[in-house]
């Protein structure tokens, strides 16, 4: 083992680790120059994000999309018997047609409640390596966004926005482990507080040892004060599972959010809460059931008297 | 070491670092995915002198502080990275049975990720992180040590020749 100037090298790695543990003691106390390091990395990356984002997005969903063959098979066939031209312009017109679905239906549910949103593209998502659950998205001070607004998509709750740069924003997905919300059992009305556990799944824990929950019972947004950082009536997800364990204080439940949290497009930011609070408007509504068929049968002429049925 | 030298490996870094940004952080694989970033950081203080491999640590851990959507404090990346950096570089560069062979590189730079993310998780906990559930911590963390098992042998070969048109009259040879 040959060790070429073992001191200074030792005196570099001190010097290191001792830059490290300033730079993490001098952000924890909240110095400015650390968070503007990371606005000014956000604003120097939001150019080639945005780049890739609309040259990558049809690649960038195609494993998770693997899982979901059977739906896409489909479409292909049907695509496949079409010529080549056309089937290029119906895969450009298929992504459009999926942005304005995503869009319409933000716009409902947004429109039901009548909350002022702005509509903003992913652009990027967290990494893969780090512990958090975040989306950049291209809307940013630009469009009067700031900090603590609730950002919405089609199905329901998506997060919250942690960080506002010129022209792009990050909003912490629900999923978030350090993500906690106040939500309202829709029908029941007790309160719970509701964390994310990185995962689409997240954990709701009821607030008084009284009260019950049970599996299939919808949840919304309890609001915040002044509406942020949420505003109410946002559907949040629905309680799959129930803990009972003796001696807990009280009910814990299992809880899948309504929107798909690791494949979203397009989302809303709601920069004006409504009036009143919609309460449990926007609910989805239970799939109904399949309708039954009737089948009338006209009796067939005949003098016989015993076929009238 | 040479100062000239670490300046001229700043913009491959820099690159990498983008590329990691914006192509790589649309994918959504399973089970967490990897990191290039990572995997390249690691790979080349394994190819380094610690001294090397303490600064590409530090430089690498910084760039992933600064990155937008990371969440602990500015440092926390840069410290985990200055040690593992080191502590890679100086077990490769002392011990001669190691260098040379590819497949230990390899096997060492999936370890090294495992313990870089194990270290970071560890940190953020004495910092007050949220953490969420161990299950799916362990789920990521394995996750990524496997990919990276998967992938490095792909990007050894670019990470070292990269290495060597820089540090191609290294001193100890």
């Amino acid at each position: 083992m040959r060790r070429s100037g073992g001191n200074r090298s030792r005196l570099l790695l001190v010097t290191l680790i001792v830059t490290s543990l300033f730079f993490i003691t001098l952000d924890l106390r909240g110095v400015q120059v650390m968070s503007g390091l990371r606005s000014g990395a956000q604003s120097a990356l939001a150019p080639f994000q945005r780049v890739a984002s609309s040259a990558f997005s049809p690649v960038g969903n195609f494993f998770s999309d693997v899982a979901h063959l059977g739906r896409t098979r489909a479409k292909l066939k049907k695509l496949e018997d079409q010529n080549a031209q056309l089937r290029t312009t119906l895969i450009a017109h298929k992504g459009l047609d999926a942005q304005v679905a995503a869009l319409k239906s933000v716009l409902d549910l947004a429109g039901t409640a009548g909350y002022k949103v702005v509509n903003a593209k992913v652009i990027s998502q967290g990494s893969a390596s780090s512990f958090s659950q975040t989306i950049t998205i291209d809307a940013g001070a630009n469009m009067h966004l700031t900090r603590d607004m609730t950002v919405i998509c089609g199905d329901g709750l998506v997060g919250v926005v942690k960080a506002v740069f010129p022209n792009t924003s990050l909003v912490m997905l629900a999923s978030d482990p350090s993500f906690h919300i106040g939500v309202r059992i829709a029908g029941t009305q007790q309160i719970a507080i509701l964390s994310g556990q990185g995962t689409d799944h997240a954990v709701l824990q009821l607030l008084d040892s009284q009260s019950s929950v049970k599996i299939g019972d919808a949840l919304v947004a309890r609001g915040s004060e002044a509406n942020k950082p949420f505003v109410p009536g946002v559907p949040v997800g629905t309680v799959t599972s129930v803990s009972n364990a003796a001696g807990a204080v009280s009910q814990m439940a299992d809880v899948k959010y309504y929107a798909h949290l690791n494949s979203l497009g397009l989302v809303a930011v709601v920069i004006q809460a409504p009036a009143t609070d919609p309460r449990d408007a926007l609910v989805p509504k239970a799939p109904a059931p399949a309708p039954t068929v009737t089948i009338f049968v006209t009796p067939t002429p005949s003098p016989s008297p015993t076929t009238t049925k | 070491m040479n100062t000239r030298k670490n300046l001229l490996s700043a913009p491959i870094f820099l690159v990498i670092f983008l590329f990691q940004e914006t192509l790589m952080n649309q994918l959504h694989l399973p089970f967490g995915g990897f990191s290039v970033f990572l995997i390249f950081t690691l790979s080349w203080c394994a190819l380094s002198t610690p001294e090397t491999g303490a600064l590409a640590g530090f430089a690498a851990g910084f760039l992933l502080d600064i990155a937008p959507h990371s969440q602990g404090p500015v440092g926390q990346w840069t410290l985990v990275l200055i040690i593992v950096g080191y502590a890679i570089a100086y077990l490769r560069y002392g011990d001669d049975s190691l260098r040379g062979n590819p497949l230990s590189l390899v096997v060492m730079v999936a370890i090294g990720v495992i313990a870089t993310l194990l270290f970071y998780v560890a940190l953020g906990a004495l910092l007050g992180m949220d953490l969420g559930s161990g299950f799916q911590l362990m789920k990521t963390i394995i996750g990524n040590g496997v990919w990276s098992l998967a992938v490095t042998p792909f990007l050894l070969p670019i990470v070292s020749r990269l290495h060597a048109n820089i540090f191609e009259t290294r001193e100890f040879k």
